[in-house]
């Protein structure tokens, strides 16, 4: 089921201005087709050495994860001039759900799973992308997830190479290293203190 | 939508469950349903056949979890 949640403002790279666009938790036929029909093809014909490490994501699949594990899993979506804009998948139990940071040893926590936003908003991607902050309201709905559930704004995730300094730099998560046990990708966790400073930071 | 219900404790489960949820900052609602979820992720792995073990801090212990 697809409801959504609240209107948030994406900025848009050519009108220089804010837009409206919609936040959905949950995720229907028409979405998962909508992406199929616009992302997919775009990360096919993008040049071998711009495809981004999440051009293979299945997004119907982990839908389909999610739906089937409605306890465990949220699915998030941002959608804007009738197209899905960015999606997110969150665990919010389990063995993921479990904090490393030294601030909070295993204090529960909400995972990112995984998180993509539409490929004519990378700007590795296209020259001229359409919207900015995409990939920032879906976080920080995981941070909102996390308060709901009471788990403090705590947020892990185990970054692609790409994405690494968005992570770290512009979210202000902390790096906790590579990860043996996860192919080796860098685990990055938001802390209590850490989420109370972006939301205070947050328009 | 959510449901309500009532949980009969005896005096020792009670305050077991008051200890952990002041240990992790959670009330008793956020705290059951953590453990609902942590509980039913051990058994889908059980069902597949998969195992889950438990390791002593210096590893030179290694317990198999078994769940109901």
């Amino acid at each position: 089921m697809k409801q959504a949640i609240g209107t948030i403002p994406l900025f848009g790279l050519e009108s220089g201005k804010f837009h409206d666009a919609v936040l959905f938790q949950g995720v229907d036929l028409a979405t998962l087709q909508g992406i199929e029909a616009s992302w997919t093809p775009m990360f096919d014909t993008a040049a071998a050495e711009n495809r981004p490490e999440d051009a293979h994501w299945e997004w119907a699949a982990k839908a389909l994860q999610a739906l089937q594990n409605p306890l465990n899993y949220e699915i998030f979506g941002i959608e804007a001039d009738g197209k899905t804009q960015g999606m997110m998948l969150v665990v919010k139990g389990g063995a993921k759900c479990f904090s490393r940071h030294p601030e909070h040893p295993r204090m529960p926590l909400v995972y990112v799973d995984f998180l993509a936003t539409a490929p004519w908003n990378r700007r590795g991607l296209i020259e001229s992308p359409t919207y900015k902050g995409v990939g920032r309201v879906l976080f920080m709905s995981a941070v909102s997830l996390s308060i709901e559930e009471e788990f403090a704004g705590r947020v892990a995730l185990h970054s692609l190479p790409g994405a690494e300094a968005f992570y770290r730099d512009r979210l202000s998560m902390t790096d906790l290293g590579a990860d043996g046990d996860y192919q080796n990708l860098r685990y990055f966790e938001l802390s209590t203190t850490q989420a109370r400073q972006l939301i205070s930071a947050w328009p | 939508m959510k449901r309500t219900m009532t949980l009969n404790l005896t005096e020792a489960e009670m305050s077991v469950l008051e200890r952990l949820c002041e240990g992790k900052g959670l009330s008793k609602t956020a705290l059951v349903r953590q453990a609902l979820r942590l509980y039913k992720s051990v058994d889908e792995r059980l069902e597949r056949g998969e195992k889950v073990f438990v390791e002593s801090a210096d590893k030179a212990e290694k317990i198999e979890l078994m769940v109901l």
